[in-house]
């Protein structure tokens, strides 16, 4: 047996009457886990924690994997709520008082410029970092069975992240906030039929003001957030639910149950025994490849928040979040331009609002609800990029794109519709654009692929492949290439937001 | 008591479709009273019909801009028109129409700031996105001698007030 000095007993006799009293014990009913009983049992007994299993595979630790991007987006969502909540109490939401209101937030509110800043940069970062989480789990086929319809609700919170940012938009009601809601919202008049209908609930009139702002800001702090919260513990809830995250199949292990036993009357049998078929952990791990989640996983997350509240305090001391001046409702800016992340569908927008504005994200939508679905073979789960072959495709995608899009914007400059000829029908305008030739393209080149590999997973690679870089080339163009009057400019030329 | 619905007796059976049909009926009424309670009946956004200066004001072949009411008026020799300043496209506000004073209505032109769609003076699209033309609206005048644009009343981009 080891002796302790008198100095160690006295450090664990401090940290016994610390956590081994009465108060503590009636909170955390155990000590601190020291072992690994304790550390299983503190992961179904505390409410926080229940949703993560008591031990995690070694797979979904494994920081190239996942790039902890789930995780970070949730983090980003819980300052979001904090600097949210405490940004209520300093803002009033009518159109007399929110610009002052926020003026105020800068230059009298004692911190009030921190916080804005960390609101404002925090939701650029989870709307960058949810679509990141998007790419990765695509890449790495983890929306396949039986995780298909988490895949559906992770397009669900894209597009609620997508609102969130929109609404929040509006609220500072400066130029910027304007204008980019007058355009947003008539982008939404375009689908045929119900377009006028969505446009005039969205604003709750015809024009953006004290009706829109309002409803903006209503949907911002309560139905949005709610919506999101139900969401966001529906995916969690199908992540251990449908077996973890993904990883690749293991290979057959030498223990599996080929037969079920023989039903034994003499045995009391626990309710997951009597249930039929299997869950979907069966026979995918080995004791061998997991790790307590207390402390690997819990250490792990408690390093990764650390990260991002110190990135995000390092960014919101530095750069302020911008605020233009008062709304004018006579006199957009020129250019007026959308929230960065729209960009890219203003961009189509300014070909065609139809295509830009339903077409396109139409498109997209329904194809991301619908790709595990389409792609249903099991391949290359848990695997970046699947094979040798899923890289090679992926990247000759996007390096075939590239130069596509940019002959296309080229084209359009100087041989649209209605350069060719003045005064041409809409249809035509709708019909023939970058917008939905790059679509007939873009489902072309992956059926093509689909038929050419035999594997609809490879098409698949393709066809997100493509949307991926062409979303991010417009983007960049409605960011750096677009002047006054939506005209064509160099970055150089640029001379910032009027 | 735990009878499958086979074994029950057809009456059994449509009642309780019956049931589930009423059930569902009574969760629409709510839904749409719902949703018809987000779309306002009455919104105060400003006057539709607009009275601007009296007639004599506006000089033969002049186009003025009004900004705050986002509308353009036209005077020609063959009276007055009036169209919007609205672009139809995103519903961002036009330039103000350049050309020669008094040129012929085709050959002015005025441009959107916001995605570059471009219209001529009798509304028409040239280029660019914008899906129609501007409208034009009824021109009257009021019994005090001032011009009223009435922007309920869509006209004819060629259509004048005569005085």
């Amino acid at each position: 047996m080891v002796t302790e000095s008198p100095k160690e007993t006295g450090r664990r006799k401090a940290v016994s009457w610390l956590t081994d009293n009465r108060v503590v014990r009636s909170i955390f009913r155990r000590g601190y886990p020291d072992n690994d009983l304790d550390r299983a049992a503190v992961m179904f007994s505390n409410f926080f924690l229940h949703v993560l299993p008591a031990r995690t595979h070694v797979h979904s630790l494994k920081p190239t994997y996942t790039w902890g991007l789930g995780i970070i987006s949730l983090f980003l969502f819980v300052v979001l709520l904090g600097t949210g909540s405490l940004l209520m109490f300093f803002y009033v939401p009518s159109t007399g008082r929110a610009y002052s209101d926020m003026k105020d937030l800068q230059f009298v509110v004692s911190y009030g410029v921190v916080l804005r800043n960390l609101h404002r940069w925090a939701a650029h970062a989870m709307v960058a970092v949810v679509f990141l989480h998007m790419c990765r789990v695509f890449y790495t086929a983890s929306y396949k069975a039986p995780r298909e319809f988490n895949w559906v609700i992770g397009v669900l919170l894209w597009g609620a992240t997508l609102m969130m940012s929109f609404t929040g938009y509006l609220l500072p009601w400066d130029q910027l906030a304007y204008w980019a809601i007058t355009v947003g919202s008539s982008i939404a008049s375009y689908p045929p039929l119900v377009g006028e209908h969505i446009r005039t609930l969205m604003l709750g009139g015809d024009t953006v003001g004290q009706n829109a702002l309002i409803r903006f800001y209503v949907m911002h702090v309560i139905v949005l957030p709610g919506i999101m919260m139900i969401l966001m513990g529906v995916h969690f809830w199908r992540i251990r639910k449908d077996g973890g995250l993904s990883r690749p199949p293991a290979p057959p292990s030498e223990t599996a149950r080929g037969e079920a036993a023989a039903f034994s009357p003499h045995k009391t049998y626990m309710l997951v025994e009597l249930a039929e078929g299997r869950t979907p952990m069966v026979d995918t791990q080995a004791p061998e490849e997991e790790v307590m989640s207390w402390p690997h996983t819990v250490f792990r997350m408690l390093v990764v928040f650390v990260g991002v509240v110190a990135v995000l305090s390092a960014v919101a001391y530095f750069f302020d979040a911008p605020l233009e001046e008062l709304a004018n409702p006579d006199h957009p800016p020129n250019p007026a331009k959308a929230p960065w992340y729209f960009l890219g569908l203003q961009e189509i927008v300014s070909y065609s609002a139809l295509a830009g504005g339903v077409i396109v994200p139409a498109a997209a939508i329904i194809g991301l609800m619908t790709i595990p679905y389409v792609d249903r073979n099991p391949e290359g789960q848990g695997a970046w990029f699947t094979s040798d072959q899923g890289r090679r495709i992926t990247l000759w995608s996007i390096l075939v794109v590239i130069p596509v899009v940019l002959v296309l914007t080229w084209l359009n400059e100087h041989y649209a519709v209605r350069i060719l000829v003045p005064g041409a029908s809409q249809i035509w305008v709708d019909l023939l654009n970058p917008g939905t030739i790059l679509i007939a393209l873009f489902a072309a080149g992956s059926l093509y692929i689909w038929r050419r590999t035999g594997s609809s997973r490879m098409g698949a690679l393709a066809l997100y492949s493509y949307f991926l870089t062409s979303y991010v080339i417009y983007t960049l163009i409605g960011l750096y290439f677009r002047g006054a009057n939506w005209a064509w400019i160099w970055p150089w030329q640029a001379t910032g937001l009027h | 008591m735990s009878a499958s619905l086979d074994e029950q007796t057809p009456r059994r059976r449509l009642l309780l479709g019956l049931g589930w049909v009423s059930f569902l009926v009574s969760l629409l009424g709510p839904v749409l009273a719902n949703v018809r309670f987000l779309f306002p009946n009455v919104v105060y956004e400003g006057e539709s019909v607009l009275k601007l200066d009296s007639v004599e004001k506006y000089l033969v072949g002049s186009i003025t801009f009004f900004t705050d009411k986002k509308i353009v008026l036209f005077r020609e020799k063959d009276g007055f028109r009036a169209c919007t300043a609205v672009c139809p496209h995103l519903r961002c506000v036009i330039s103000p129409f350049v050309g020669a004073p008094g040129s012929a209505p085709d050959i002015l032109r005025a441009r959107c700031p916001c995605h570059g769609s471009t219209f001529d003076g009798r509304g028409q699209v040239l280029g660019g996105p914008a899906p129609r033309g501007l409208d034009f609206f009824r021109v009257t005048k009021s019994p005090d001698g001032r011009v009223v644009v009435d922007t309920r009343k869509i006209v004819a981009p060629s259509e004048h007030f005569k005085l």
